[in-house]
Protein backbone atom coordinates (compact mmCIF):
# COMPACT_ATOMS: atom_id res chain seq x y z
CA UNK A 1 0.00 0.00 0.00
CA UNK A 2 1.35 3.38 -0.60
CA UNK A 3 2.24 5.61 2.02
CA UNK A 4 -0.53 8.37 0.83
CA UNK A 5 -3.45 5.57 1.59
CA UNK A 6 -1.59 4.74 5.03
CA UNK A 7 -1.40 8.36 5.94
CA UNK A 8 -4.84 8.83 4.88
CA UNK A 9 -5.91 6.11 6.65
CA UNK A 10 -4.68 6.71 9.51
CA UNK A 11 -6.23 10.35 9.81
CA UNK A 12 -9.61 8.48 8.90
CA UNK A 13 -8.92 6.49 12.07
CA UNK A 14 -8.13 9.50 14.28
CA UNK A 15 -11.23 11.06 13.14
CA UNK A 16 -13.48 7.66 14.13
CA UNK A 17 -11.92 5.84 16.25
CA UNK A 18 -13.08 7.63 19.43
CA UNK A 19 -16.44 7.69 18.12
CA UNK A 20 -17.06 3.91 17.67
CA UNK A 21 -15.76 2.79 21.03
CA UNK A 22 -18.37 5.51 22.37
CA UNK A 23 -21.45 3.80 20.27
CA UNK A 24 -20.64 0.15 21.52
CA UNK A 25 -20.41 1.23 25.26
CA UNK A 26 -24.04 2.91 24.63
CA UNK A 27 -25.03 -0.08 23.18
CA UNK A 28 -24.13 -2.37 26.14
CA UNK A 29 -25.47 -0.14 28.34
CA UNK A 30 -28.55 -0.42 26.58
CA UNK A 31 -28.65 -3.98 27.19
CA UNK A 32 -27.97 -4.06 30.54
CA UNK A 33 -30.73 -1.78 31.01
CA UNK A 34 -33.23 -4.43 30.24
CA UNK A 35 -34.07 -2.35 27.05
CA UNK A 36 -33.20 -5.04 24.74
CA UNK A 37 -33.97 -4.41 20.92
CA UNK A 38 -34.38 -7.84 20.36
CA UNK A 39 -31.34 -8.29 17.72
CA UNK A 40 -29.85 -11.58 17.26
CA UNK A 41 -25.68 -11.89 15.53
CA UNK A 42 -24.36 -14.66 14.55
CA UNK A 43 -20.49 -15.25 13.08
CA UNK A 44 -19.34 -17.86 10.82
CA UNK A 45 -15.57 -18.36 9.67
CA UNK A 46 -14.96 -20.06 6.11
CA UNK A 47 -11.81 -21.55 7.76
CA UNK A 48 -10.82 -21.93 11.30
CA UNK A 49 -10.03 -18.81 12.89
CA UNK A 50 -6.29 -20.26 13.88
CA UNK A 51 -2.77 -19.24 14.00
CA UNK A 52 -1.66 -20.49 11.03
CA UNK A 53 -1.32 -16.24 10.00
CA UNK A 54 2.55 -16.50 11.70
CA UNK A 55 3.80 -19.88 10.61
CA UNK A 56 3.13 -19.67 6.87
CA UNK A 57 4.57 -16.20 6.24
CA UNK A 58 8.07 -17.00 6.72
CA UNK A 59 7.38 -20.87 4.55
CA UNK A 60 6.37 -18.99 1.22
CA UNK A 61 9.68 -17.76 -0.39
CA UNK A 62 8.95 -15.82 -3.31
CA UNK A 63 11.84 -14.32 -5.96
CA UNK A 64 11.44 -10.34 -6.67
CA UNK A 65 10.37 -9.65 -9.73
CA UNK A 66 10.96 -5.87 -9.84
CA UNK A 67 7.70 -5.46 -11.56
CA UNK A 68 5.52 -2.14 -10.17
CA UNK A 69 2.24 -2.73 -11.72
CA UNK A 70 0.62 -5.21 -13.49
CA UNK A 71 1.84 -5.53 -17.03
CA UNK A 72 -1.72 -6.37 -18.64
CA UNK A 73 -4.60 -4.15 -16.44
CA UNK A 74 -7.86 -5.94 -15.81
CA UNK A 75 -10.68 -5.87 -18.32
CA UNK A 76 -13.80 -4.20 -16.55
CA UNK A 77 -16.06 -4.42 -19.66
CA UNK A 78 -15.11 -7.85 -20.58
CA UNK A 79 -15.93 -9.18 -16.94
CA UNK A 80 -19.38 -7.16 -17.10
CA UNK A 81 -20.30 -9.02 -20.27
CA UNK A 82 -19.19 -12.72 -18.55
CA UNK A 83 -21.81 -11.30 -15.59
CA UNK A 84 -24.44 -10.65 -17.53
CA UNK A 85 -24.19 -13.75 -19.83
CA UNK A 86 -24.20 -15.81 -17.11
CA UNK A 87 -27.07 -14.63 -15.18
CA UNK A 88 -28.88 -14.35 -17.76
CA UNK A 89 -28.62 -17.63 -19.70
CA UNK A 90 -29.01 -19.09 -15.92
CA UNK A 91 -31.82 -17.50 -15.06
CA UNK A 92 -34.02 -16.14 -17.35
CA UNK A 93 -36.83 -18.67 -16.95
CA UNK A 94 -36.71 -19.28 -13.33
CA UNK A 95 -38.60 -19.18 -10.46
CA UNK A 96 -37.12 -18.10 -6.82
CA UNK A 97 -37.42 -21.88 -4.82
CA UNK A 98 -35.07 -21.93 -2.06
CA UNK A 99 -33.13 -25.47 -2.72
CA UNK A 100 -33.00 -24.52 -6.80
CA UNK A 101 -31.43 -20.72 -6.03
CA UNK A 102 -29.32 -22.30 -3.07
CA UNK A 103 -27.43 -24.60 -5.66
CA UNK A 104 -27.90 -21.60 -8.40
CA UNK A 105 -26.07 -19.35 -6.57
CA UNK A 106 -22.71 -22.04 -5.89
CA UNK A 107 -23.25 -22.76 -9.51
CA UNK A 108 -23.02 -19.53 -10.68
CA UNK A 109 -20.06 -18.16 -8.52
CA UNK A 110 -18.30 -21.31 -9.46
CA UNK A 111 -18.77 -20.64 -13.12
CA UNK A 112 -18.59 -16.98 -13.64
CA UNK A 113 -14.93 -17.70 -11.54
CA UNK A 114 -13.74 -20.21 -14.38
CA UNK A 115 -14.64 -17.71 -17.04
CA UNK A 116 -12.58 -14.79 -15.60
CA UNK A 117 -9.64 -17.34 -15.05
CA UNK A 118 -10.02 -18.24 -18.56
CA UNK A 119 -9.11 -14.59 -19.38
CA UNK A 120 -5.75 -15.41 -17.67
CA UNK A 121 -4.73 -12.07 -16.00
CA UNK A 122 -1.86 -12.51 -14.95
CA UNK A 123 -1.14 -11.87 -10.94
CA UNK A 124 -4.52 -10.77 -10.42
CA UNK A 125 -6.67 -12.94 -7.50
CA UNK A 126 -10.11 -12.70 -7.78
CA UNK A 127 -13.21 -12.60 -5.72
CA UNK A 128 -16.89 -13.56 -6.91
CA UNK A 129 -20.06 -12.94 -4.78
CA UNK A 130 -23.39 -13.78 -5.64
CA UNK A 131 -26.48 -12.74 -4.58
CA UNK A 132 -29.98 -14.28 -5.60
CA UNK A 133 -33.36 -12.98 -3.57
CA UNK A 134 -36.93 -13.47 -4.14
CA UNK A 135 -38.96 -10.33 -5.05
CA UNK A 136 -41.40 -9.82 -2.62
CA UNK A 137 -41.76 -6.00 -2.62
CA UNK A 138 -39.28 -6.01 0.25
CA UNK A 139 -35.94 -3.27 -0.50
CA UNK A 140 -33.13 -4.43 -0.09
CA UNK A 141 -29.71 -2.56 0.14
CA UNK A 142 -26.39 -4.18 -0.89
CA UNK A 143 -23.14 -2.27 -0.51
CA UNK A 144 -19.29 -2.71 -0.12
CA UNK A 145 -16.46 -0.65 0.38
CA UNK A 146 -12.74 -1.69 -0.61
CA UNK A 147 -8.83 -0.52 0.90
CA UNK A 148 -7.01 -1.78 -1.43
CA UNK A 149 -4.41 0.02 -3.84
CA UNK A 150 -6.70 2.01 -6.25
CA UNK A 151 -4.14 2.40 -9.21
CA UNK A 152 -3.71 -1.40 -9.56
CA UNK A 153 -7.41 -3.10 -8.11
CA UNK A 154 -11.22 -2.67 -9.41
CA UNK A 155 -14.18 -4.65 -9.43
CA UNK A 156 -17.13 -5.36 -11.92
CA UNK A 157 -21.11 -5.57 -11.12
CA UNK A 158 -24.34 -6.62 -12.32
CA UNK A 159 -27.90 -6.67 -11.54
CA UNK A 160 -30.03 -8.91 -13.68
CA UNK A 161 -34.33 -9.22 -12.26
CA UNK A 162 -36.80 -11.09 -13.64
CA UNK A 163 -40.52 -11.67 -12.54
CA UNK A 164 -39.89 -13.86 -9.25
CA UNK A 165 -36.22 -13.16 -8.14
CA UNK A 166 -33.46 -11.07 -8.74
CA UNK A 167 -29.37 -11.68 -8.76
CA UNK A 168 -26.55 -9.75 -8.11
CA UNK A 169 -23.34 -10.17 -9.03
CA UNK A 170 -19.91 -8.75 -7.80
CA UNK A 171 -16.71 -9.66 -9.33
CA UNK A 172 -13.70 -8.03 -6.96
CA UNK A 173 -9.85 -7.96 -8.90
CA UNK A 174 -7.12 -7.44 -6.40
CA UNK A 175 -3.27 -7.57 -7.87
CA UNK A 176 -0.97 -9.30 -6.32
CA UNK A 177 2.30 -7.17 -5.92
CA UNK B 1 -8.21 -14.05 9.95
CA UNK B 2 -9.67 -13.94 13.75
CA UNK B 3 -10.27 -10.54 14.46
CA UNK B 4 -14.16 -10.69 13.03
CA UNK B 5 -15.16 -9.32 16.43
CA UNK B 6 -14.96 -6.19 14.75
CA UNK B 7 -17.53 -6.58 11.90
CA UNK B 8 -19.95 -7.67 14.38
CA UNK B 9 -19.28 -4.52 16.67
CA UNK B 10 -19.17 -2.38 13.91
CA UNK B 11 -23.02 -3.22 12.69
CA UNK B 12 -24.04 -3.35 16.38
CA UNK B 13 -22.60 0.15 16.83
CA UNK B 14 -24.32 1.65 13.47
CA UNK B 15 -27.83 0.15 13.35
CA UNK B 16 -28.53 -1.67 17.00
CA UNK B 17 -31.56 -0.71 17.40
CA UNK B 18 -33.26 0.83 14.73
CA UNK B 19 -36.03 -0.60 13.09
CA UNK B 20 -35.99 -0.39 9.07
CA UNK B 21 -36.73 2.99 7.31
CA UNK B 22 -35.65 3.31 3.61
CA UNK B 23 -34.90 6.81 3.69
CA UNK B 24 -31.83 5.47 6.22
CA UNK B 25 -30.35 2.31 5.00
CA UNK B 26 -28.07 3.50 2.08
CA UNK B 27 -26.26 6.18 4.72
CA UNK B 28 -26.48 2.92 6.82
CA UNK B 29 -24.94 0.14 4.76
CA UNK B 30 -22.36 2.97 4.42
CA UNK B 31 -21.58 3.74 7.69
CA UNK B 32 -21.03 -0.17 8.63
CA UNK B 33 -19.09 -0.56 5.80
CA UNK B 34 -16.84 1.90 6.69
CA UNK B 35 -16.70 1.68 10.50
CA UNK B 36 -15.47 -1.78 9.93
CA UNK B 37 -12.88 -1.00 7.29
CA UNK B 38 -11.31 1.25 9.81
CA UNK B 39 -11.29 -1.13 12.35
CA UNK B 40 -9.63 -3.43 10.05
CA UNK B 41 -7.08 -1.12 8.91
CA UNK B 42 -6.76 -0.46 12.78
CA UNK B 43 -5.33 -3.92 13.17
CA UNK B 44 -2.13 -3.08 10.78
CA UNK B 45 -2.17 -6.15 8.91
CA UNK B 46 -0.49 -6.42 5.64
CA UNK B 47 -3.46 -6.87 3.87
CA UNK B 48 -5.85 -5.29 1.23
CA UNK B 49 -10.03 -5.77 2.45
CA UNK B 50 -13.44 -5.94 0.57
CA UNK B 51 -16.00 -5.10 2.48
CA UNK B 52 -19.77 -5.70 1.41
CA UNK B 53 -22.27 -5.21 3.26
CA UNK B 54 -26.61 -6.17 2.77
CA UNK B 55 -29.36 -4.86 4.23
CA UNK B 56 -32.87 -6.21 3.61
CA UNK B 57 -36.07 -5.73 5.01
CA UNK B 58 -37.85 -8.51 6.53
CA UNK B 59 -40.99 -9.18 4.18
CA UNK B 60 -40.74 -12.62 4.41
CA UNK B 61 -39.02 -12.75 0.85
CA UNK B 62 -35.94 -15.10 0.89
CA UNK B 63 -32.29 -14.58 0.17
CA UNK B 64 -29.17 -16.85 -1.02
CA UNK B 65 -25.36 -15.13 -1.12
CA UNK B 66 -22.68 -17.48 -2.65
CA UNK B 67 -18.96 -16.26 -2.46
CA UNK B 68 -16.08 -18.18 -4.93
CA UNK B 69 -12.60 -16.80 -4.79
CA UNK B 70 -9.63 -17.32 -6.80
CA UNK B 71 -7.03 -16.97 -4.26
CA UNK B 72 -3.91 -18.19 -2.02
CA UNK B 73 -5.20 -20.51 0.79
CA UNK B 74 -2.88 -20.23 3.09
CA UNK B 75 -2.86 -16.41 3.43
CA UNK B 76 -5.91 -15.29 2.42
CA UNK B 77 -9.32 -15.58 4.12
CA UNK B 78 -12.47 -14.17 4.98
CA UNK B 79 -15.58 -13.91 7.25
CA UNK B 80 -19.52 -13.11 7.28
CA UNK B 81 -21.46 -12.50 10.08
CA UNK B 82 -25.18 -11.96 10.25
CA UNK B 83 -26.83 -10.00 12.01
CA UNK B 84 -31.23 -9.60 12.71
CA UNK B 85 -33.63 -7.90 14.84
CA UNK B 86 -37.14 -7.41 14.59
CA UNK B 87 -37.12 -5.51 11.05
CA UNK B 88 -34.71 -6.40 8.77
CA UNK B 89 -31.28 -8.51 8.28
CA UNK B 90 -27.82 -7.07 7.82
CA UNK B 91 -25.05 -9.23 6.14
CA UNK B 92 -21.56 -8.26 6.29
CA UNK B 93 -18.90 -10.18 4.58
CA UNK B 94 -15.24 -9.55 4.68
CA UNK B 95 -12.66 -10.74 2.54
CA UNK B 96 -8.96 -10.56 3.13
CA UNK B 97 -6.31 -10.14 0.43
CA UNK B 98 -2.44 -11.02 1.69
CA UNK B 99 -0.49 -8.17 -0.30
Amino acid sequence: MSDLAKEKAARLLKKRGSMSSQGSRELRSKETAGKVKDSISTVSYIDEPSHHDDNVRPAVQMENTYQLGPVKRFPVLTVTDILKDVLTTYLQEEKYEVELSRQMTKTISEVVKARVKDLMIPRYKIVVLITIGQLNNQNIHVGSRCLWDMTTDTFSSYTFKNSSLFAVANVFAVYFE
Amino acid sequence: MDEFQTGSESVEGVIGGSAYQHSRVSQWTSSVVEQSLSQLSKLGKPFKYIVTCIIMQKNGAGLQTASSCFWDNSTDGSCTVRWENNSMYCIVSVFGLAI
